[in-house]
C-alpha cells in the first residue's frame, strides 16, 4: 500500500484537524511516571515520546466499566434501552504490542455470540500505530511474534524520521484518514519510510534485555497441569488485580446491576480479575480455584496455553507491563524460562 | 455499523412469571413466558441447555431449563434459594417481570441416545436439568425412539424432594418407566426407600447393556455415583453428567467458567465421563 | 555484607535445629533492581537469602498465610516492617510465640528505578555497602556508586526507626535516626492549599485508581477476613469504576487503617498508577499525633492504637 511523509509541523496540523473531526485518544503523561491513553483537545497534550502506557489502551474498546443497557419499569412493563453510542474514535500513537493486544482480543468478542459492545467500538475505531524508537527493559514483544516496528493489525503505521514522520497505509480506513487531509502529506516515492523502519527495527532488535524462548511451552503445559512450580510462585503473589487490569489481552469481566429504587436502573459490566479469590467462588462457598496457586496457574495457562487452544493466538504480546508493575516481581519472562527448565530437567535445577 | 438492538446476546428479553410451584422449602419452580410472542416462538432450546435469568436491579443467574422443548409456549425453571439473585427470584409473584436470555450451552446427546435404555440418577435440585430430557423422551412424539427408562432420585428428606408430582405420580405411570425414590434418613409417613443415592444405585444394580447413564446432583453424590457406575461396568462413554462453574456472561466472553481451555457455558454443561477425565481437575 | 552472612547463619541454624520450619526473607529477583520474597524451608536453600538496599517489600503480612504452620516461622524485617509485626501481634493476627523476628537495622534503601537506569538488568549484585554519602554496588560489571541524596528511596528519607522496634535476633548494629526529613512536609504543603485545589488534586488521583486492591492486599493493617470491598451484600461500594465510587473506596480504606497504619509505605509502592497513598495516610497520622500525642502505630507493643482505646485525657471538643 501507499506511504507518505509528513513534516513535524504538518503532523501538528493533521492531529489538530483529526481532533476537530473525530475523537482522538492518544498517550498523555498524566504524572511523572504515569502515562495513559486519554481523549485529547490539542496536539500539545500528546506525549509521543512515551514508551509504553501504564495501563494498556484496551479500555477504549473494552472499558473498565461499561454501561450495557438501562431498564425502566412502567405499568408493569420492562423496557430496555441500549447505552452504547460510540462515534468514530482514533486511537493514535499505539505501540505495536498494543495493536497486537487488540488483535488478540478480537476473537474473544467475536464468534458465534457477537459482543456488540466491543464490536461497535472496534468497528468505529481507527488504529494509528507508532513504531517504537527505544526498547524498555521489560519489553519482549520480539519473543512473542511481534516487534517494535511491526504494525500488523493497525490501519496506519507511523515511523519517526529525521525530518518528520513516515506514514504507511495498511488499510483502506487508514487511507481515508490520509486522503482527507492529503495536502499535508508528501508521497514517499523511493521507499524511504520502509527503509527507515527496517533500519530502526534492526537497531532495536539488539536492545532487548532478554530473549524469551516460548517454543514447546504450550506443548509442555498440554501435558503438565500439576506442577510444584505453581505453588512456589503463588507463595509470594498478593492476589491483586494489577497484572490483569493493565494487561492488553486480559478480558475477564463481571456484570452487575445498579438500581436506586428497584424500578429502573442500569446493567453494566466491569473488568474482573482471575487473581481475585471470589472470581470463581460459587453460591454456597465452593471454589474450584480456592488458593492463589490455582489462580496464578490459571492466569499463566490462559496466557501461554488456553488462548492458543481457543483462538490459535498467544495470550501474551510481550508488552512487559505486568513485569514492570507486579509488586512481587512475578515476571512472565522468568516463568517461561523456568518452565523451559522444568520441562528439560523435570524440576528447577536450583531447588 | 453493528447495531446493538438486533443482535445483542447480553441483552435479555422481558418475560413474565405466570405460575410458581413450591417444590421444597428452598426450591420453587417458575413458569415463564416471553412478553413478545415472536421471541417465545423462536426460542428453541434442547434438553440440557440453560438460560440466564434476570431480576432487573439485582442481576442474573444461570438456570437449567427444566421443561422439555416438547412443551411449547412456556419455560420452566426450578430455582434453589442460595444467594442474592435466587433469593430475589423467590420473592417474586406470578405476574412479575423478569428477563431471559439463551438458550446457552450444549445439550444432552438425545440423538445418540435413540434406541437405548436410559438410566437417570439425580439428587436434590440436580433433577432439574435431567427432567428436561426425561420429559423429552417420554413425550408422545419421541417415546418410540427410546428404550426403557429408569429414574433413581433422592433427597435429604421428603420435604426436600423436588418435582414430587412427577416422581411420585406422573412418571411411574408412564409406559416402560421405573422410578426409584429414596430419602437420606427414615421419616414418619415415608414408606419408600431410605438411604443415599449411590448405595441405592448399587442395590438396584442396573445392567450397563445398551444403556446411557445420566447423572446430576451434589458433587459428593456424583463422585460416588460415578464410582458405582464404573463398578457395574458402565464405560466412560456411557456415562453423562453436567458441570457447574460460576458464570456471568454465559457466552464465552467473561472468562470465568473455564476448566482448562474449555468454557462450561459454551462447551458444557453436559460432558461424557470420558471428556471429564480429559479436563484438569479444577471444578 | 555482614548482615547477609549473619542472616544465612541464623536461618540455617533455625532450620537445622528445627526451631523454625520456614524462613521468610529476600532472594534475588528476575533483574538486578528487584528482589523477591523467598520462602525457605530447606537448609540447602538458605544461601538464596540476600540482604541489599533493594529489599523493599514488607514481608510481615505473609505471616498470615502461615498461621496454621505446625512450627515457628521466622521473618526478616527492617525498621519500618517491624512496626507491622507489632501491629499484627496487637491485632491478634499472629501469636508472638509462633514467630521468630530477624531484625535488620536498615540504613535506607535505594530507589529501584534509579538502579535499573544504570545497571545491566541481567547482572547480579555481588556486594553492597553504604557510607554517609553514597551506596556502592558491586556487580560482575564493576562498582557503581549512587549518591544518597539522589537515590535514597523517598520513604527512607523520613525513616523513624532504622532499627527494628522488635526482634528476636538483631542481625546488625543499631542505627540511630539521623538527618530525618519531616515526614509531614508534603502533608503540610497540601494542607495550605485552598479547599478547591485540594479537592481537585485528590479527584485527579482517585480518578485513575484501577481498584486493583493491591494497596489493600499488601497492607499489614488490612486483615479483615472478609473485606467490605468484597462484600456483595450489603454492597458498600459498587463495582463501577468512577470518581465517586473510587473516592468512596479511598476514604473507606484510609479510615479503616487510621490509627493502625504503621507508615510502612507499601501501599504507595505497589500502586500501579502511583496514587500517593502515603500522603493520605500521613495526613491522618499527623492529625492523630496532633490529637493524641502518640507515637507512630506499631512502635510499642504495649501501646494500644489511639482510636482503639480510651483515656480520660482524650480530646473531646466535639462533645
Ligand atoms: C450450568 C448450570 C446450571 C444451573 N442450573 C441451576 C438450576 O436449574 N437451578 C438452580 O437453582 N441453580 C442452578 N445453577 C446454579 C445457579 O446458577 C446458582 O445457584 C446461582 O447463580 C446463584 O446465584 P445467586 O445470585 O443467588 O448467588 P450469589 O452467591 O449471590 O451469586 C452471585 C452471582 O455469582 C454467580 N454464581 C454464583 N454461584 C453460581 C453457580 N453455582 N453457578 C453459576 N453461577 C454462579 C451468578 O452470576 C450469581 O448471580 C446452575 C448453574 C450452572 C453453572
Ligand atoms: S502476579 Fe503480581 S500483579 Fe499479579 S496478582 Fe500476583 S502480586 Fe498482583
Ligand atoms: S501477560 Fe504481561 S507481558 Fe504479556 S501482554 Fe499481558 S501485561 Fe503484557
Ligand atoms: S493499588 Fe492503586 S490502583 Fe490499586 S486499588 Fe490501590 S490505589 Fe487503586
Ligand atoms: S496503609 Fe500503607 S503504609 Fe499504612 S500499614 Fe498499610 S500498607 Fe503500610
Ligand atoms: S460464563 Fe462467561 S465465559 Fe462462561
Amino acid at each position: 500500500m501507499n506511504a507518505y511523509i509528513i513534516t513535524r509541523d504538518n503532523l501538528r496540523t493533521w492531529i489538530d484537524a483529526l481532533i476537530r473531526d473525530y475523537t482522538l485518544v492518544a498517550p498523555v503523561r498524566e504524572e511523572e511516571k504515569v502515562s495513559l491513553f486519554k481523549p485529547v483537545g490539542s496536539f500539545t497534550e500528546i506525549d509521543l515520546n512515551y514508551t509504553n502506557s501504564t495501563i494498556s489502551p484496551k479500555g477504549w474498546l473494552f472499558p473498565q466499566t461499561e454501561e450495557m443497557f438501562f431498564f425502566f419499569t412502567s405499568d408493569n412493563q420492562i423496557n430496555l434501552e441500549d447505552a452504547c453510542k460510540p462515534g468514530t474514535t482514533i486511537l493514535f500513537g499505539l505501540r505495536p504490542c498494543d495493536v497486537k493486544g487488540i488483535i488478540a482480543l478480537d476473537p474473544v468478542f467475536n464468534g458465534t455470540y457477537q459482543d456488540c459492545y466491543y464490536q461497535m467500538r472496534r468497528q468505529n475505531t481507527i488504529l494509528v500505530c507508532l513504531c517504537c524508537t527505544r526498547v524498555e527493559r521489560h519489553c519482549f514483544c520480539n519473543s512473542m511474534g511481534g516487534g517494535p516496528t511491526n504494525g500488523e493489525g493497525a490501519d496506519l503505521l507511523l515511523t519517526e524520521m529525521e525530518d518528520g514522520y513516515g506514514i504507511e497505509v495498511l488499510t483502506s480506513r487508514g487511507e481515508e484518514l490520509v486522503n482527507k487531509y492529503h495536502q499535508l502529506f508528501a508521497v514517499d516515492g523511493d521507499n524511504r519510510v520502509s527503509k527507515t523502519r527496517d533500519e530502526m527495527g534492526k537497531k532495536l532488535a539488539s536492545q532487548f534485555s532478554r530473549k524469551v524462548d516460548i517454543s514447546g511451552i504450550k506443548e509442555f503445559l498440554d501435558q503438565h497441569f500439576e506442577l510444584p512450580y505453581w505453588n512456589e510462585l503463588a507463595q509470594r503473589c498478593l492476589g491483586c488485580g494489577i497484572c490483569t487490569f493493565i494487561c492488553p489481552t486480559c478480558h475477564c469481566f463481571d456484570i452487575f446491576d445498579q438500581s436506586p429504587d428497584g424500578e429502573s436502573g442500569v446493567r453494566s459490566r466491569c473488568w474482573d480479575s482471575c487473581m481475585f479469590s471470589h472470581f470463581t467462588r460459587m453460591a454456597g462457598g465452593h471454589n474450584p480455584r480456592p488458593t492463589k496457586k490455582e489462580r496464578i496457574r490459571n492466569r499463566f495457562l490462559h496466557k501461554l496455553k488456553y488462548h492458543r487452544d481457543r483462538y490459535n493466538l498467544d495470550g501474551c504480546v510481550g508488552c512487559g507491563r505486568c513485569i514492570n508493575k507486579c509488586p512481587v516481581n512475578i515476571d512472565i519472562r522468568q516463568i517461561i524460562a523456568d518452565l523451559q527448565e522444568v520441562a528439560r530437567y523435570d524440576q528447577l535445577p536450583l531447588s | 455499523m453493528t447495531n446493538c438492538r438486533s443482535h445483542n446476546p447480553l441483552r435479555p428479553f422481558p418475560a413474565t412469571i405466570i405460575k410458581i410451584i413450591d417444590e421444597t422449602p428452598d426450591v420453587k419452580t417458575f413458569q415463564m413466558v416471553f412478553d413478545d410472542p415472536e421471541v417465545m416462538e423462536n426460542f428453541k432450546q434442547k434438553p440440557g441447555q440453560v438460560a440466564q435469568i434476570s431480576v432487573f436491579g439485582v442481576g442474573e443467574a444461570t438456570i437449567s431449563i427444566t421443561s422439555s422443548p416438547t412443551r411449547k409456549g412456556l419455560l420452566e425453571f426450578s430455582v434453589k434459594k442460595v444467594g442474592m439473585l435466587t433469593s430475589a427470584l423467590h420473592r417474586l409473584e406470578p405476574g412479575c417481570k423478569v428477563g431471559i436470555r439463551g438458550p446457552y450451552g450444549n445439550h444432552f446427546p438425545y440423538e445418540k441416545m435413540k434406541g437405548k435404555d436410559l438410566l437417570f440418577i439425580g439428587g436434590g435440585i440436580g433433577l432439574a436439568p435431567l427432567r428436561a430430557l426425561i420429559d423429552f423422551v417420554l413425550a408422545e412424539e419421541n417415546r418410540k425412539d427410546y428404550g426403557n427408562i429408569e429414574i433413581i432420585y433422592g433427597a435429604r428428606s421428603v420435604d426436600d424432594l423436588c418435582f414430587k408430582y412427577d416422581i411420585l405420580e406422573r412418571w411411574p405411570q408412564m409406559p416402560g418407566t421405573k422410578v426409584y425414590t429414596t430419602i437420606d434418613r427414615a421419616e414418619q409417613g415415608w414408606e419408600g426407600h431410605v438411604g443415599f443415592v449411590p448405595a441405592y444405585l448399587e442395590e438396584i444394580n442396573p445392567t450397563p447393556k445398551n444403556k446411557y447413564a445420566i447423572t446430576c446432583g451434589p458433587p459428593i453424590m456424583i463422585k460416588f455415583v460415578l464410582q458405582a457406575l464404573e463398578k457395574m461396568g458402565f464405560s466412560d462413554d456411557q456415562v453423562i453428567t453436567t458441570l457447574e462453574m460460576k458464570m456471568k456472561c454465559g457466552i464465552g466472553k467473561c472468562g470465568r467458567c473455564n476448566i482448562g481451555s474449555k468454557y462450561v457455558c459454551l462447551d458444557g454443561p453436559v460432558f461424557y465421563l470420558s471428556q471429564l477425565k480429559q479436563l484438569p481437575p479444577e471444578f | 555484607m555482614k548482615v547477609q552472612e549473619n542472616l544465612r547463619d541464623i536461618a540455617r541454624k533455625l532450620l537445622v535445629n528445627k526451631e523454625a520450619t520456614l524462613v521468610i526473607g529476600y532472594a534475588p529477583g528476575s533483574e538486578v533492581s528487584r528482589v523477591i520474597p523467598a520462602f525457605i524451608r530447606k537448609e540447602e536453600e538458605v544461601d538464596h537469602l540476600i540482604w541489599n538496599p533493594l529489599c523493599v517489600n514488607n514481608l510481615a503480612k505473609y505471616l498470615l498465610d502461615y498461621n496454621q504452620e505446625p512450627g515457628k516461622v521466622a521473618v526478616v524485617v527492617k525498621g519500618c516492617d517491624s512496626r507491622a509485626i507489632v501491629r499484627l501481634i496487637q491485632d491478634n493476627q499472629i501469636p508472638r510465640e509462633k514467630i521468630i523476628i530477624l531484625g535488620i537495622p536498615c540504613p535506607g534503601l535505594l530507589d529501584p528505578e534509579t538502579v535499573a537506569s544504570r545497571l545491566n538488568p541481567n547482572t547480579q549484585i555481588l556486594s553492597a555497602s553504604l557510607n554517609e554519602q553514597a551506596f556502592s554496588i558491586q556487580t560482575e560489571e564493576g562498582i557503581f556508586t549512587f549518591s544518597r541524596n539522589e537515590s535514597l528511596l523517598e520513604k527512607c528519607r523520613s525513616c523513624e526507626h532504622h532499627t527494628p522496634v522488635i526482634a528476636d535476633f538483631m542481625l546488625g548494629e543499631e542505627i540511630p535516626p539521623a538527618n530525618r526529613v519531616d515526614p509531614f512536609e508534603k502533608v503540610k504543603k497540601l494542607e495550605d492549599l485552598p479547599v478547591k485545589d485540594r479537592s481537585d488534586y485528590w479527584d485527579k488521583q482517585f480518578q485513575r485508581c484501577l481498584r486493583c486492591y493491591a494497596c489493600r492486599n499488601v497492607c499489614p493493617a488490612c486483615t479483615c477476613r472478609e473485606c467490605v470491598f468484597d462484600q456483595a451484600e450489603p454492597c458498600w461500594i459498587a463495582k463501577a469504576n468512577n470518581l465517586s465510587e473510587n473516592t468512596a473506596f479511598h476514604l473507606i480504606r484510609a479510615f479503616h487503617v487510621a490509627g493502625r497504619c504503621v507508615d510502612c509505605g507499601e501501599c504507595d509502592r505497589v500502586c500501579p498508577v502511583n496514587i500517593p497513598l502515603t500522603l493520605l495516610n500521613r495526613k491522618i497520622l499527623k492529625d492523630i499525633k496532633d490529637l493524641f500525642n502518640v507515637p507512630t502505630p506499631g512502635t510499642n507493643l504495649n501501646e494500644l492504637p489511639p482510636l482503639g482505646s480510651f483515656t480520660n485525657s482524650d480530646p473531646d471538643e466535639f462533645m
